[in-house]
């Protein structure tokens, strides 16, 4: 009992989080109010994970997030660059969205098929906001009113070399052809601080092939490091009306290197104002050190 | 009207039959069946006929009476995947199909509906929600067993475009049929006090309550044009509050141990087709905006929560 008290001390939520954590999801109620979800989508559930999760964002990935002003009370289809071995820049985006972004919107991540496959892990995700990435599940939220986070990158964005970090791998087209047909706004986000967490990764692509999943990372460390995230929150990109939904590739891919092209040049200025990876030991050591050679 | 009903043993087709002449005093069917009808309630306008459809004397009926309409309901359940079985089902729902179609076409019959089911599209990771009827019928792919269902509504599919001007063929896909009269594995399954209560997995499925079945293949005479249609309402629920609705409190049981464990479970008396624990991970919505636009947006006469409450009764 001393031990949960000590541990929630350091790693509870404070006063002000949870304060907002009650305001947020009172809205969110009203918002869903009546609604049933199909695949188990849990709001009490949510409330219950973002307590247990938050004191990481806020303490020890120290996510700051950059651009509210560009978020407006509309469902969007919310896309990003994808880093880190395990997805957490998914999470990370999604308790942004909710805590520290107006109106709180839950974001309903696609997943690959892999993870609804997964036992106990894929009825959580279900259950934590997570759909299938398919093309109908998102006409479905978006007719909804829901918006939608989407990494173009998919697998290939996570299952990264360490010398490949931060280069933004080819986005594909299908959320384009998605925004088009529900003419939904596209939000480009760049997530800067996610690769360092697990700063060396070698994939082993063969074994993964041979077990039939998209990526086995050999990492130095099984826990993520404590990397500061940036999230940076785009101008939302309105589509055009003059373009179908059935457009040949050529036309959406230009539309698509638009959308990666801006999410690289915001992750580029990201990366120009970030924190340093050990800021918080570096600082408060480099002042000590300083003090012990004046005295 | 002269309607012929086959798999007339089956609860839903009793249900039909009753449902249909309560309505129309006037119409006259003739129920058959290849098992025994001994428990087919007798009814005013109802003459039953035990017989085995690949008979000669089955090809009689047709010739002797002119069917308006024929209701093919005669699939065989799918309890066991043993070869036996499965060589059985095939003779029955492909071939007797097959030639119960073609009996149909020669006979004059001007509108013939067969009952497919929801188990043709498969429960897969990737399903997308609300699969409509143009959704691929991939059920055959994991489980060679249904191959049956599936090779049956696809050949009800070929023969409805082939012949659209000379009989109106629908095929019905239901979702799970449950209720205290039909005996099907979903229905004993909600009902077993031992039933494996996934905890690892909380699939959605949508259920009709057999009344409202037996209603929509009665409309289906008159209301439907040709074509394949899903039969569900708009409501779903996940597995698990539709057992506590259902009123088994079952056994939680990691279901990804359920397929090894086949064998031990069996000696308990729990026995689950292999293609169903695929049902009890994924989900399986079918959209229902087709039947809807012909019989209404309240089509149904059961909610959900009543249809599942109603099968305690069994």
């Amino acid at each position: 009992m001393q031990l949960s008290q000590a541990f929630s001390n350091i790693w509870g939520v404070s006063p002000e989080d949870d304060a907002k954590i009650k305001e947020v999801f009172e809205v969110l109620r009203v918002k869903y109010a009546g609604y049933q979800d199909p695949w188990g989508f849990n709001l009490e559930l949510c409330e219950k994970a973002l307590r247990t999760i938050l004191p990481f964002y806020r303490r020890y990935f120290k996510v700051r997030v950059f651009g509210q002003e560009n978020v407006g009370d509309v469902p969007y289809l919310v896309v990003s660059n994808h880093t880190g071995q395990i997805p957490l820049d998914g999470m990370l985006i999604t308790m942004a969205f909710l805590i520290d972004v107006q109106p709180p919107r839950i974001l309903r991540a696609m997943v690959e098929r892999f993870m609804a496959q997964l036992p106990f892990l894929g009825d959580f995700a279900a259950q934590t906001g997570s759909i299938l990435g398919d093309r109908a599940n998102c006409q479905y939220l978006l007719e909804h009113n829901e918006s939608i986070l989407v990494f173009p990158e998919g697998v290939r964005g996570v299952s990264k070399n360490t010398t490949q970090f931060y280069k933004v791998q080819t986005f594909t087209q299908g959320f384009y052809r998605i925004a088009l047909q529900q003419h939904t706004p596209i939000l480009p986000i760049a997530v800067v601080g996610a690769e360092e967490m697990f700063p060396f990764v070698w994939h082993v692509k063969s074994l993964a092939k041979l077990l039939k999943v998209p990526a086995i990372p050999l990492t130095a460390n099984a826990f993520p490091l404590p990397s500061p995230i940036d999230i940076h929150i785009g101008k939302p990109i309105v589509v055009p009306d003059d373009l179908s939904h059935e457009a040949p590739d050529k036309d959406i891919k230009e539309q698509v290197m638009r959308i990666e092209g801006q999410i690289k040049k915001m992750l580029a200025v990201g990366l120009k104002h970030r924190r340093p990876f050990f800021d918080d030991i570096r600082k408060p050591l480099s002042k000590f050190i300083l003090k012990q050679d004046r005295e | 009207m002269n309607i012929l009903i086959i798999g007339m043993a089956g609860g839903l087709a009793q249900i039909t039959a009753r449902l249909m002449l309560s309505e129309n005093p006037t119409w006259t069917i003739m129920g058959v069946d290849s098992r025994s009808l001994d428990k087919v309630a007798p009814l005013p306008g109802l003459t039953t006929l035990s017989m085995k459809y690949s008979r000669g004397n089955f090809e009689n009926i047709f010739r002797s009476h002119k069917f308006d309409a024929v209701l093919h309901l005669g699939r065989i359940s799918h309890s066991s995947s043993d070869a036996e079985m499965l060589a059985k089902r095939l003779e029955i729902s492909v071939m007797g199909t097959n030639r119960i179609l073609d009996l149909c076409l020669r006979s004059g019959v001007s509108k013939v509906i067969i009952l497919s089911t929801f188990h043709v599209y498969g429960a897969l990771p990737d399903n997308s929600i609300f699969l409509t009827e143009d959704a691929p019928l991939k059920a055959s792919i994991k489980h060679p067993e249904l191959r049956d269902v599936v090779e049956m509504d696809q050949m009800c599919g070929q023969f409805m475009w082939k012949h659209q001007n000379e009989l109106s063929t629908v095929v019905l896909r239901p979702c799970n049929i449950v209720g205290t009269q039909i005996e099907n594995t979903m229905s004993r399954y909600l009902t077993t006090p031992m039933a494996l209560r996934p905890m690892d997995y909380n699939p959605f499925f949508q259920f009709i309550h057999e009344f409202d079945m037996a209603q929509v293949l009665c409309h289906s005479i008159s209301k439907l044009p040709t074509g394949t249609y899903n039969v569900a309402g708009s409501e779903f629920i996940s597995l698990r509050e539709a057992l506590d609705i259902a009123g088994s409190k079952g056994m939680p049981f990691p279901i990804i141990l359920a397929k090894g464990m086949n064998d031990i479970l069996k000696l308990m008396n729990i026995q689950i087709p292999e293609y169903l624990l695929d049902y009890l991970k994924f989900s399986c919505l079918i959209d229902n905006q087709s039947l809807r636009k012909y019989l209404g947006d309240d089509f149904l006469r059961f909610k959900l929560r009543e249809t599942l409450e109603l099968i305690r009764l069994r």
